[in-house]
């Protein structure tokens, strides 16, 4: 398709938005997918509909990875090689992949057929070693599974695939979030309807006052489950009552902390749930108008969430007049394109806008002016999917499900050497010991190493450290964080300095770039560690790492340099004798073999 | 007003101001590489990291607002120690080049390291490679190792220019300064990123390898490119000829005023001032090209302007006058030629105007039209260089002086050597020659105007002093020199020595210019606002005497 025949399309999507640059990234995939990559000819195209320069199409081209400058493979194949895969064997996944192939990442085979890519955390480490085929994740790629997805790989895209859908546990007993989860092929309005879906909502709209509503969401204390845990209800009292600007209300759906794999579930399983916590949100922060921000290798949360919405709209829960309320609502589903930092909240509304993810400085905060400089709350997928169940059942009822500060129960992601990684609905008063039980226990009959009970930026606690509950207060207690919920758990056989090492890879591949402290401070901790890992480390190496980043460490715009500081103190202070008996004895290990681990 | 203590110092400021702001008006100074006072706050380079008394983390001084009661630290060990980290992080990758790289010595990375950084540099990995000596456009260069991606130049040609034409690709630390391949940066005020970047990532093509910075002396003046008058530094060599092909002015920078260019210039005027070192006229010639003294020149100048001067009460000699002179030198000609001996006189040239924008450059390529003007040189009322060939044409005319212009040019080839037939007298006096001096009986080598002090008066009324870089060149006189002397042998009674003494005799006989002196002119000018027909004394606002 020319660029010429795009120009209804682009029409289409530049009227969703407020501003014409924030189409950006939805007619960079439109390109994209028509054309297989964004030409220069395409740049110059998309700047012309944006009435943005090319510099700037190509500087969130170069930003985000999932736009390719030339032509590619037509296929690609993603392969994570984040730290909960490569704890499951993606190393080798990778090493096998790349010989059947015969290509590298980053190269398309000879005959034209597929892309290779090294990719950082998919957030599907519950089917860890995994990959992405185009838009299916596939996992674990275990054993014949390899040469399946190799085998699909080099089909026309569009065949009946040999590689089987995975399974993973993902639990649906749960009271709050996952009890439609059950439904694999997602949740249809009626299936909603018919558990008291959109009863709270009904409630909400016809009977009480947007005071009322962050009332009862503040009193059982729900906390943003995106990471950060701070109180959704008193978010959403600071927008200001007296602007006439508009409101927005941005669903943060770009979820990409390695060891996080909750909110895909909710969109996929149960999405008229996260709607239905939308349209409570938007009335009390009195907004007509919420996007929702999809990582952009979430293709199938994005169709189940627009199946949904299309849904929603038929049954008068979304646009105009909702149930003859006289409450209007909008929802834009914006997909990102690759970027870590997109997660976020201010580099989400940067990249909404339109531009490369740079977090921004703050204040102003988003709830005073956020998107298009108006006030704006943005909110987690799972905190808005517990929303109903407070309206529905009451906040003592959530309340009770949780501690004192901290109402409910939480997603929690378990990764890497358990028995059974998965999804688990617990309340958020259970213990990191409890929780790995549930999860079959370290797998193999191993001993626990190490847990990171937060996502890979919290710091790691030991073996003997896992006696504390999950909620934000408990974890902030121990010195790590609960963060978004992904516990990542290390037996024995992990070698913590090639774990730290594909943290530091992480970081410094996901960094924006933008402070100078984070984008020079996680590259040289990265190339410190990969000098270590090659066996040419130093002992005053360790304490290199360490004053590094205590001058990353809250001298930057966000918390991403926080973020990528904490595993490298935490690694270093709580497994020193490691680090330094491997630096000591000239031991060297591939950067990806974590599990390789013989001190 | 808002008070707040820095380094133990308190101030009183406006609400709104910043840190880094407040600061300055202690004459305290916090280092910045991405913060500039013409551009949006971007808050990057975390240079600027303070401590301020409360607040768990350091924060950064541009962006922070002031609250009354803060009490902020710049020295204290905490402020230290961000400050040198951040440095530390910003040279890691650094290509450390500064024996080649043409910012050494006026580089703020050298600079801040020598005043808060003097750690032992510790980095022992490989550095990132990235692109060197690319060639952005006509005047720039780019280093990407050397940047520190501030994102000044980014925001220059986003937010001043609106051109886009810069910005920073890729992430983490492959991120990248450029422009589009296969764009130029050529738009008319592209050099300004050289100015604005912090440390060597964007040079002058101009002014590679040309010297170092340490070499160059510098002295304040006026661009004279247009009617605009923005005000510059001329950074010039004059006792290491070497280094610039002899030429004095080795670059152009724009100065601070917030009345006149802000912190920006145009590359057509930090360019157009080539003519200055090159193809000059340096010697008193006659007709025939022979070389002759200042002397001779000027005694039978005056000996002829007498003669024609007694004649019909004056009205037999022309002179054509430039809005290129200053106004001591326009006041000048206008009491010798006008007052003294009746001449007919102008400043205005049937000059076609130029290209204009609504940021700086002006349409008129004159610096002092508007003191032309003002004088009654140019202007309704006055006479313009039309009328005058005319008369010479008509036989009215014996004298004709012309100020440096090219009548050839306005009037074509042949209009000039027969106007140059019809007077007996055409004197051709300016800086550099042109067709039109060949014709002259007499031509007289004028200085620069930075070879000179006076004033212009640029086109938004403002009063502003071009100062005097160096000496004119060769046995060039100032005009204002020559236009004394001329009187002298005239017999007219003018007792001024000086500019500055000539100055204050304009200023006592024109309304608009009434109280003025150098000194209340300082060095960001005056801005007078002529009244019209209100004769009434200019009102002025802007910068007052130092």
């Amino acid at each position: 398709m020319t660029l010429s025949d795009l120009e209804g399309s682009a029409e289409e999507i530049l009227r969703q938005y407020e501003h014409p640059k924030a189409a950006m990234l939805p007619l960079l995939w439109l390109v994209q997918q028509n054309q297989g990559y964004v030409s220069q000819e395409a740049e110059a195209w998309v700047g012309g509909q944006l009435g943005v320069a090319r510099s700037h199409v190509r500087e969130a081209v170069s930003f985000y990875n999932m736009f390719h400058t030339k032509p590619v493979g037509r296929r690609e194949l993603r392969v994570c090689t984040s730290l909960p895969c490569l704890l499951r064997g993606a190393g080798g996944v990778l090493k096998q992949i790349e010989g059947r192939l015969g290509i590298r990442p980053g190269e398309t085979t000879p005959g034209g057929e597929v892309l290779l890519t090294e990719v950082e955390c998919l957030c599907a480490c519950e089917m860890a070693p995994m990959a992405q085929l185009d838009e299916r994740f596939v996992g674990p790629l275990e054993g014949g599974t390899v040469d399946k997805i190799v085998q699909d790989a080099l089909m026309e895209p569009g065949q009946p695939e040999a590689t089987p859908e995975p399974d993973p546990f993902i639990c649906s007993s749960g009271p709050v979030l996952s009890a439609r989860f059950k439904n694999t092929e997602g949740s249809w309005f009626e299936d909603y309807v018919a558990d008291d879906g959109y009863v709270a909502a009904r409630k909400v709209l016809t009977s009480m006052t947007p005071e009322q509503v962050i009332d009862e969401v503040s009193k059982p204390n729900l906390r943003g489950l995106g990471g950060a845990g701070f109180p959704a209800g008193r978010k959403w009292s600071f927008v200001p009552k007296d602007t006439t600007k508009p409101k927005f209300l941005v669903v943060n759906a770009d979820e990409g902390e390695p060891g996080t794999f909750k909110d895909r579930y909710i969109m996929e399983r149960d999405p008229h749930n996260l709607l239905e916590g939308m349209i409570i949100a938007a009335y009390a922060i009195d907004s007509h108008k919420a996007y929702v921000y999809i990582r952009g290798e979430y293709f199938r949360s994005a169709d189940r969430l627009q199946r949904a919405i299309d849904e929603a709209i038929d049954q008068g829960w979304l646009g105009k007049d909702i149930q003859g309320t006289g409450f209007d609502l909008e929802v834009v589903i914006h997909r990102g394109a690759g970027a870590y930092i997109c997660g976020e909240e201010t580099a989400l509304l940067t990249s909404l806008e339109g531009g490369k993810g740079f977090p921004r400085l703050k204040p102003p905060f988003p709830a005073i002016s956020g998107l298009f400089s108006c006030p704006t709350i943005v909110n987690n997928v799972e905190t808005l999917a517990c929303v109903p169940f407070i309206l529905r059942n009451g906040p003592e009822h959530f309340a009770d499900l949780g501690t004192a500060r901290q109402g409910g129960t939480r997603l929690v992601c378990v990764s890497g050497h358990v028995v059974q990684p998965g999804v688990y609905e617990e309340s958020v008063g259970i213990t990191l010991r409890a929780l790995i039980e549930k999860a079959g226990g370290v797998r193999d009959g191993n001993k626990l190493k190490a847990v990171i009970p937060g996502g890979i930026s919290a710091k790691i606690l030991t073996a003997d450290e896992i006696d504390v509950a999950i909620d934000f207060d408990s974890l902030l207690a121990a010195g790590s964080m609960a963060g978004s919920g992904g516990v990542i758990v290390m037996d024995e056989t992990t070698c913590m300095v090639a774990a730290l090492g594909a943290a530091a890879k992480f970081f410094a591949d996901e960094s924006c770039g933008q402070c100078s402290p984070c984008r020079e401070g996680t590259g040289w901790v990265h190339r410190i560690l990969s000098r270590i890992l090659d066996g040419k480390g130093k002992v005053e190496d360790l304490d290199d790492l360490l004053t590094i980043t205590a001058g990353m460490e809250g001298n930057t715009i966000c918390v991403f340099a926080d973020a990528a500081a904490w595993p490298v103190q935490s690694y270093i202070e709580k497994f020193r004798h490691e680090f330094e008996e491997f630096i000591r004895t000239g031991c060297r290990v591939d950067e990806k073999e974590v599990g390789a681990c013989s001190a | 007003m808002l008070s707040l203590t820095i380094d133990g110092r308190e101030v009183g400021v406006s609400e709104g101001t910043t840190v880094i702001q407040a600061a300055e008006k202690l004459g305290i100074f916090i280092p910045r590489y991405c913060y500039h006072p013409g551009l949006s706050i971007a808050g990057n380079c975390r240079i600027c990291l303070v401590d301020v008394e409360k607040s768990p983390k350091l924060q950064i001084a541009c962006n922070m607002p002031v609250t009354d009661g803060m009490v902020v630290h710049t020295k204290n060990e905490k402020a230290e120690a961000g400050r040198r980290a951040v440095l530390e992080f910003l040279l890691a990758n650094h290509p450390l080049d500064c024996p080649v790289c043409d910012q050494s010595g006026e580089c703020d990375l050298q600079n801040f390291y020598m005043n808060f950084g003097l750690y032992n540099p510790r980095f022992r990995e490989h550095k990132v490679k990235k692109q060197k000596a690319v060639t952005l456009g006509p005047h720039v260069m780019l280093d990407q190792e050397r940047c520190i991606l501030c994102s000044r130049c980014v925001r220059f040609t986003d937010e001043i220019t609106k051109t886009g034409e810069f910005g920073i690709f890729n992430r983490g630390d492959k991120a990248e300064l450029g422009i589009y391949p296969g764009e130029v940066l050529d738009n008319p005020y592209s050099a300004n990123v050289v100015d604005i970047c912090p440390v060597g990532a964007l040079t002058e093509s101009d002014f590679r390898f040309k010297a170092r910075v340490w070499y160059l002396s510098s002295a304040q003046t006026v661009c004279n490119g247009c009617s605009q008058g923005c005000n510059i530094d001329m950074h010039f060599v004059l006792d290491r000829p070497h280094l610039n092909d002899g030429a004095r002015i080795v670059r152009v920078k724009p100065r601070y005023n917030p009345d006149v260019n802000q912190w920006w210039l145009c590359d057509e005027g930090r360019y157009g001032l080539g003519w200055l070192d090159c193809e000059r006229l340096t010697e008193v010639r006659t007709a025939n090209g022979a070389d002759a003294t200042w002397e001779q020149a000027l005694t039978s100048i005056s000996t002829t302007l007498a003669g024609a001067g007694a004649e019909e009460g004056g009205a037999r000699i022309g002179v054509i006058a430039s809005a290129q002179l200053t106004n001591e030198e326009l006041f000048l000609i206008r009491e010798i030629f006008q007052g003294g001996l009746g001449a007919r006189v102008t400043a205005s040239v049937p000059e076609k105007p130029g290209s204009s924008d609504d940021l700086l450059i002006k349409a008129d390529k004159n610096p002092n039209t508007l003191g032309a003007t003002l004088l009654g040189l140019a202007g309704p009322g006055a006479p313009d260089a039309g009328q005058i060939v005319e008369e010479a044409f008509a036989g009215k005319l014996d004298v004709l002086w012309v100020f440096g212009h090219d009548m050839v040019e306005f009037f074509g080839e042949g209009t000039v050597r027969e106007l140059s037939e019809k007077v007996g007298l055409f004197v051709f006096s300016g800086t550099n020659a042109n067709p039109t001096a060949s014709f002259a009986n007499w031509v007289l080598p004028t200085s620069g105007y930075v070879e000179k002090d006076g004033t212009f008066v640029n086109c938004h009324g403002r009063v502003q002093r071009i100062g005097s870089v160096f000496p004119p060149l060769g046995d060039s006189r100032e005009d204002w020199c020559i236009l004394l002397e001329l009187a002298g042998l005239l017999g007219l009674p003018l007792e001024w020595r000086d500019p500055k003494q000539i100055f204050l005799g304009l200023a006592k006989a024109e309304a608009p210019f009434a109280g003025l002196s150098y000194e209340a002119i300082g060095e960001q000018g005056v801005e007078i606002r002529p009244t019209g027909s209100d004769s009434g004394a200019g009102e002025r606002t802007g910068a007052a005497a130092p």
